[in-house]
């Protein structure tokens, strides 16, 4: 089998838009979470990215381009640039595989309230597919330019469909991750209903954000998009590319049990297939980059499924959720997080679990504490994304 | 009576582009003004001028042409 090298990296996140900087933020737990909307009736908070559009686009070129789709130009543009000269490549041997939850929530909400005529490019700035189109515009790609709508799991299992793709030889080069852009009036109002958004106390928004705490009340939306540009390791050597990590293995599982409520058992079988494709066994892996979503019952559940494959090893497993920093990207979140835990093993560091020093102890695991971020024998690390619709992603990476 | 001017002036409101860049004899999509662009730029033009425009008419291709479907629909709007 191939090996897949992760060569490229880029990001435009709530944390900035340099990888390297995103990582030094999450070590030093800082949050990116502030109050948004503070005309509804409940309050909110959000974590934004910091975006100049006119770095990557003319007004003119922004006709019928929604946020979602410009983020994820941006972040692909830069996860290429970091990748360094990838080569004479063949524009039909590369794929743009992309993740993306609802699409262009912003051009919606503008024909829905806008207040006048519906402006007439609201469709395509609107469908999922739009942000990996565009990427294939930009990068001039023309193989397989496909799009994974899976909620919360959606651009991790972009990522690990990307990995097959680059392991059987159908593409020389893959753009892999996703894209988000949710944060409109409509879309957290919609969140709230649900129940899922955690509570905000006035004077710590930035700390609204809990995984594994005893005091969680859930998690708060962000946006943003990263990449990762996949290749064969054989032909990273050849062309002497820098590798980050190597994508070693992936385990994607569905519940069936509940469209949103989820089921340890299920996200158990997703992980040991991580495992077994990876040839290891779950001692071997020293970070648990965790989904913790921060719900009460979602970090429950995923305790229960760590515990159930990892068995007396489980405090081996050093565990965080950077969610409490970035807020949930939910179709992006799933590469966000494969970044963070790519640059956890490069730089062999791990970002610690924030804001949870109460931990609840049905959530007992191995925290990473922010005193304690060193990792130097870290060799293996999981990111976990568990989507509602019961789809389960794992990505397992390697130190390059 | 030509739309020319407020068209130009918007063109530069909209998309930052001078007046002077954009001939309005030239092909605006060589400019950069694809049918998508195009479809939102008469959009505004609808807006700006409180008109309706024809159905898209493929024979437009500069901002002259443009001009002067403007002036022919606002011209019947006030007969």
């Amino acid at each position: 089998m191939n090996a897949v090298a992760v060569t490229g990296l880029g990001v435009v996140a709530p944390h900035g838009d340099d990888p390297g900087h995103l990582f030094d933020a999450l070590l030093r737990g800082d949050s990116a979470l502030e109050p948004v909307f503070p005309e509804l009736p409940k309050p909110a908070v959000a974590a934004r990215a910091a975006f100049d559009e006119s770095r990557w686009f003319t007004k003119l070129q922004l006709a019928g381009v929604d946020r979602v789709s410009q983020l994820a130009v941006a972040a692909a543009d830069l996860a290429m640039r970091d990748a360094g000269a990838v080569g004479a490549l063949d524009p039909e041997r590369i794929g743009v595989f992309a993740g993306c939850g609802m699409g262009g929530a912003a051009a919606l909400e503008a024909a829905y309230r806008g207040g006048g005529r519906v402006p007439p490019l609201t469709i395509p700035a609107f469908m999922p597919n739009a942000p990996a189109s565009h990427v294939a515009m930009r990068q001039g790609v023309q193989g397989p330019v496909l799009t994974y709508s899976v909620a919360c799991a959606s651009s991790s299992v972009a990522i690990a469909e990307a990995a097959k793709a680059v392991q059987r030889g159908d593409v020389d080069v893959a753009i892999a991750g996703g894209s988000e852009a949710l944060i409109v009036p409509g879309v957290v109002l919609a969140w709230q209903a649900m129940q899922t958004l955690a509570s905000v106390k006035p004077g710590e928004e930035a700390r609204s954000v809990r995984p594994f705490a005893s005091d969680r009340s859930g998690f708060a939306l962000g946006e943003g998009a990263a990449f990762l540009v996949l290749e064969s390791a054989e032909r990273a050597r050849r062309r002497g590319a820098r590798t980050y990590a190597r994508l070693a293995g992936w385990g994607l599982s569905c519940d069936a049990t509940h469209l949103t409520k989820p089921d340890a058992p299920g996200q158990a079988r997703a992980l040991r297939q991580a495992l077994r494709l990876a040839g290891l066994q779950p001692r071997d892996v020293g970070y648990c980059n965790a989904h913790g979503t921060a719900t009460r019952i979602g970090d429950v559940v995923e305790r229960e499924a760590l515990a159930e494959v990892w068995g007396d090893d489980l405090d081996r497993l050093r565990v965080s959720s950077t969610k409490a920093l970035h807020g949930h990207l939910l179709g992006a979140a799933g590469a966000l997080e494969a970044v963070a835990t790519v640059l956890a093993l490069h730089r062999r560091a791990l970002p610690p679990n924030m804001h949870g020093a109460a931990v609840d102890p049905a959530c007992a695991l191995n925290l990473v504490a922010p005193d304690d971020t060193a990792a130097p024998d870290l060799h293996a690390a999981i990111s976990n994304s568990f989507a509602f619709g019961g789809t389960n992603s794992v990505l397992l990476f390697c130190r390059g | 009576m030509s739309s020319l001017k407020e068209l130009q002036d918007l063109i530069h409101e909209k998309y930052g582009i001078e007046a002077s860049a954009l001939d309005p004899e030239a092909s605006m999509r060589e400019k950069g003004f694809d049918s998508l662009a195009l479809v939102e730029f008469v959009f505004a033009i609808e807006d700006h001028f409180g008109i309706t425009m024809p159905d898209d008419d493929p024979n437009i291709d500069t901002l002259a042409q443009l001009a002067a479907v403007v002036d022919k629909v606002r011209a019947k709007q006030t007969a």
